[in-house]
């Protein structure tokens, strides 16, 4: 392995779902020699691209699993993940994002700058990573890139300037032009592996100059030097690749390359932008935070020569027990070393070390940092930092989501459920916002996670790699109470009946708060409630949040202040308060105008302006409330609030009423009062549950 | 004297009332006070302050239109009168033909707070609520816009029953020698429908102008309006001007905008 951190990259392939990210890596691994030939995602020659390593994705044609790999390309050393597409997956684009130092932007040059790009978007601008961009599928009707250079102008504020035109677009896409080098260049031979570089047709010449004086006009506000050489017109490659990457690295500047993966058309050109352009290690300042300091920030160093800070990013179970993704930010990460788990302190001998393609590897003795690589048998979860012996130093944790949908799944038979456990254990671990637990009343394991389709795929990979076959319930929203008005409570818990006794008088009372789930306060003077019992008092009322009286759901929103109470020499304990503090929170709560709350989504479809109509539609039917519409040409977005409850089975719905042709994404917004019609449905199916149950 | 009543009774325990009258009611204060609330700032709105007595200065099928300078105001201020009608549970479409939806939404926001800084009023989150319902955003590249796609968008929305518009509000629309067709065309639609429609109308420093103050590139079409108002910076603020419609001719003094809000002063004689 080599050690030149200039000559690393780290990035990304992020991208609007469909718009060829897969392919895109797949090209780019052939012409970095890393394979020898070409799949297509749901090709004819059933094989699915390489990056697409579980069956699932190569069954749906999506990549849910971001799966690292490595290749090289003019003596560069170049780390790919591909990240998934969907929403309901950004936190595997989130993590991916974290260990990144520069990211490809994949738009379609037909669909465009499409709301998940936004999302993605969002992201890179949270975690700052500077980005390139490339316009895909120029080969297909449709095929407008100016259009998409102006999208991510206004929607996305990039100041997005064109590094290429095409030569040719649609059917008759040929090649590109380099506005750098003025040259065009095609693609030749089967794969499109020969570059050949000509001049520039005539017809192309006069629109080349100009978007060259734009991209020049661009690129020179982050350079003096050609500012005057424009001056003079006596710009160079080299200077005018400098300043591009100076604005690109500063992410004042998105430089917009174009071409086709599918038709292996602009992705040399492509690759060359990354290694000149995109940042290597030692460009971007990574943070991590000292836990022995208080939390401290420290720049990390990026030296191999330093102590180890290494983050696990990603985790899988492999054939040879788990496989966990590494980025190594300081120091070196090497064979045979001890190294610490920074947030259990547990310490452990590192053994096979290994370099990851797609799903293949090749075992190498250490990771330098700035380095992404793989780890065997380590036991952890994502998002864990790894450093040396004596170093206090974590990465930053990342932001996790609070999932909003559950189901109840049920195991087939004896073996399934060992299965499912295994299953459900390693999922876990692998995905922060994919959760489980057993239910209280009806013993069934419940599953929790940001979507429909989130549970969906882990139940089908439940079915596949682990073979448990588990039968699901309907899904369930994570549906809160509230109450609506400030209530008293006065409640005295006495049990005198043989034994111990107990006694326990809480007064106080109960009111709503915005914005914090749970607040107490303690307003108790001259002793009414010992002090030893106050923390016993909190801990009831933390008790009775988890279940909320009205329904069952957690109560959140809620601040109870307790005033007076009263206690006895003997009787009054621990447990006699705390079971003071459930009856007054019940006796409060009951008079506080209990209500539910649902999480209601901000759902955005994208459609063929045509299917506007039906489109709205559907959506008002679903208790949606439509917020506006959003014309772009032969695309139109309509952008809306509807309750979870509602959009289940919605991609259905949409694919018949589009014939396919919208997609949406859909994202947590807020939690909202349940209409009246509504909880009474519930709490007559709450009801009927119960007595199911008994 | 009405906000510190309401902000008494938000403070106050939320009790019910039961009044003892033939048919006894119930009034819940935290609803009667976000009432009063809403009817406090209808009272408030710029057109009412201006002197006009009617509820809307429009007929059914009306134009106005409010004229300013790039910069001035002319969005925030058409944003205050659709808020008007929004807190009388009037449906509003606003077409947008420069904005995307999102900054049309953070037009209403920022209004909004703005209005709730000045009137201490705490209960924003609620106030949007409850006018979300109303209000329907729309927005067209100024390329792609044309009376017939907005037709179809609004059958699209009123055969459903997802959306019946009572008010539109037309921002961006340029008003170039094309003008008069479009206009003509929106005239016949919003009389269908009875709509109240209002324009913003971008005007030039060194433009033309009329003997009544419209541009004289707009005297073509200056017989559709009923209402022309206009915005004028001078010195630190912006003065508000009725140049056609009730007011126009009026000793009524003109009412101010403060710039750093773009919501109608507080005047010492109002």
């Amino acid at each position: 392995m080599e050690n030149n951190t200039k000559k690393v990259r780290n990035i990304g392939i992020s991208a609007h779902i469909d718009s060829g990210k897969t392919t895109l890596t797949e090209r780019i691994l052939f012409y970095t020699k890393k394979i020898h030939a070409i799949h297509d995602v749901k090709g004819k020659d059933g094989i699915g691209a390489t990056m697409d390593s579980m069956e699932l994705e190569k069954e749906r044609g999506i990549t849910i699993a971001s799966a690292a790999t490595f290749c090289k390309w003019q003596g560069h050393e170049i780390n790919i993940i591909d990240t998934p597409g969907h929403v309901d997956f950004t936190i595997e684009v989130e993590r991916s994002l974290r260990v990144l130092d520069g990211a490809i932007l994949v738009l379609c040059s037909v669909g465009g700058v499409q709301s998940q790009s936004i999302t993605v978007d969002q992201q890179m601008k949270r975690y700052k990573v500077p980005c390139l961009a490339f316009i895909n599928k120029c080969d297909r009707i449709g095929a407008n890139p100016l259009r998409v250079i102006n999208q991510l102008k206004e929607k996305l504020g990039h100041n997005a300037v064109a590094m290429q035109i095409p030569v040719g677009l649609e059917a008759d896409l040929t090649g590109i032009v380099d506005l750098v080098i003025m040259k065009a260049i095609y693609f030749d031979g089967d794969n499109g592996e020969n570059v050949r570089i000509e001049d520039i047709p005539d017809n192309l010449i006069n629109e080349a100059l100009k978007k060259r004086e734009e991209l020049i006009d661009a690129a020179s506000m982050f350079s003096d030097e050609l500012m005057e050489a424009a001056l003079e017109d006596q710009v160079t490659e080299d200077l005018l690749i400098s300043a591009v990457r100076s604005g690109t690295l500063a992410r004042e500047l998105t430089p917009v390359f174009m071409g086709s993966a599918y038709k292996n058309k602009g992705i040399q050109p492509l690759l060359d932008a990354v290694t000149n352009l995109l940042p290597c290690p030692s460009d971007v300042e990574n943070e991590a935070l000292d836990k022995e300091d208080n939390e401290k920030s420290v720049i990390l160093s990026n030296s191999p020569d330093d102590d180890l800070v290494a983050f696990a990013f990603k985790l899988e179970d492999g054939q040879y027990g788990q496989l966990t993704y590494i980025r190594v930010y300081q120091g070196t990460l090497a064979k045979g070393m001890t190294m610490v788990n920074v947030r259990n302190g547990k310490k452990f001998k590192v053994g096979r070390v290994a370099r990851m393609h797609a799903d293949q590897m090749e075992d190498i003795d250490k990771i330098d940092a700035g380095y992404i690589g793989a780890l065997f048998g380590i036991e952890c979860a994502s998002g864990d930092t790894f450093a040396s012996l004596g170093t206090g130093l974590t990465m930053t944790s990342m932001f996790v989501p609070e999932p909003v949908i559950s189901l109840a799944i049920v195991p087939k038979d004896n073996k399934s459920q060992i299965n499912m456990s295994k299953a459900l254990g390693r999922f876990t671990r692998e995905d922060p916002t994919f959760r489980t637990h057993v239910s209280d009343e009806t013993k069934e394991t419940i599953i929790e996670g940001m979507g429909e389709l989130h549970l969906e795929v882990y139940v089908e990979r439940m079915r596949r790699e682990y073979t448990a076959e588990v039968s699901t319930g309907k899904p369930r929203v994570a549906y809160r109470e509230t109450i609506t008005r400030k209530a008293e409570f006065n409640y005295i818990h006495k049990k005198q009946t043989g034994g111990a006794g107990q006694f326990g008088r809480v007064a106080g009372y109960i009111e709503p708060v915005a914005e914090e789930e749970f607040v107490f306060e303690n307003k108790i003077t001259g002793g009414a409630i010992p002090t030893q019992f106050i923390s016993s008092c909190e801990k009831g009322f933390k008790q009775s949040l988890a279940k909320g009286p009205k329904m069952g759901f957690p109560v959140t929103g809620v601040k109870i202040v307790i005033d007076d109470g009263a206690s006895h020499a003997v009787d009054s304990s621990e447990m006699a308060f705390q079971a003071a503090a459930r009856g007054a929170f019940k006796e409060g709560y009951a008079k506080a105008g209990p209500v539910i709350h649902e999480p209601i989504m901000k759902v955005v479809v994208e459609t063929p302006t045509e299917f506007q109509g039906a489109v709205m539609g559907s959506l008002n039917q679903r208790r949606g409330m439509i917020v506006g519409s959003q014309d772009e040409g032969p695309m139109c977005s309509i952008e809306s609030r509807i309750p979870l409850a509602e959009m289940f089975g919605y991609s259905t719905v949409l694919r018949s009423l589009t014939q396919g042709k919208a997609q949406f994404t859909m994202e947590f917004n807020t939690y909202k009062k349940v209409p009246q019609q509504i909880m009474e449905e519930l709490v007559e199916k709450a009801r009927e549950e119960k007595k199911n149950v008994a | 004297m009405l906000r510190k009543l309401i902000r008494d009774t938000k403070d106050s325990t939320q009790t019910n009332i039961n009044f003892n009258s033939t048919q006894a009611k119930i009034f819940h204060l935290k609803e009667r006070s976000f009432r009063m609330l809403k009817n406090d700032l209808i009272l408030r709105n710029p057109l009412r302050l201006m002197g006009y007595k009617a509820e809307e200065i429009l007929t059914p099928g009306g134009f106005g239109a409010v004229l300013a300078r790039a910069g001035v105001g002319k969005t925030s201020f058409l944003v205050q009168l659709s808020l008007n009608s929004l807190l009388k549970n009037r449906n509003v479409l606003h077409i947008s033909l420069n904005d995307p939806v999102n900054k049309v939404n953070l037009w209403y926001k920022e209004v909004l707070s703005r209005i709730a800084e000045q009137y201490n009023i705490q209960q924003t989150d609620r106030l949007i609520e409850t006018i979300l319902p109303h209000r329907f955003i729309m927005t067209f590249r100024v390329e792609g816009f044309s009376v017939p796609k907005l037709e179809e968008r609004l059958s699209d929305l009123t055969e459903q029953n997802i959306f019946s518009p009572q008010m539109l509000i037309i921002d961006g629309l340029p008003f170039d020698e094309s003008i008069y067709e479009p206009l003509t065309q929106i005239k016949t639609l919003a009389q269908k429908n009875s709509l109240y429609v209002w324009f913003t109308m971008r005007t030039h420093r060194d433009e033309a102008m009329g003997p009544d103050g419209i541009p004289t590139r707009l005297i073509k079409v200056a017989d559709l309006f009923e209402v022309v108002i206009q915005l004028q910076p001078k010195g630190k603020e912006i003065h508000v001007k009725a140049l056609k419609g009730e007011g126009a001719d009026s000793d009524h003094p003109s009412l101010l905008l403060d710039p750093a809000t773009m919501l109608i002063k507080d005047q010492p004689n109002k």
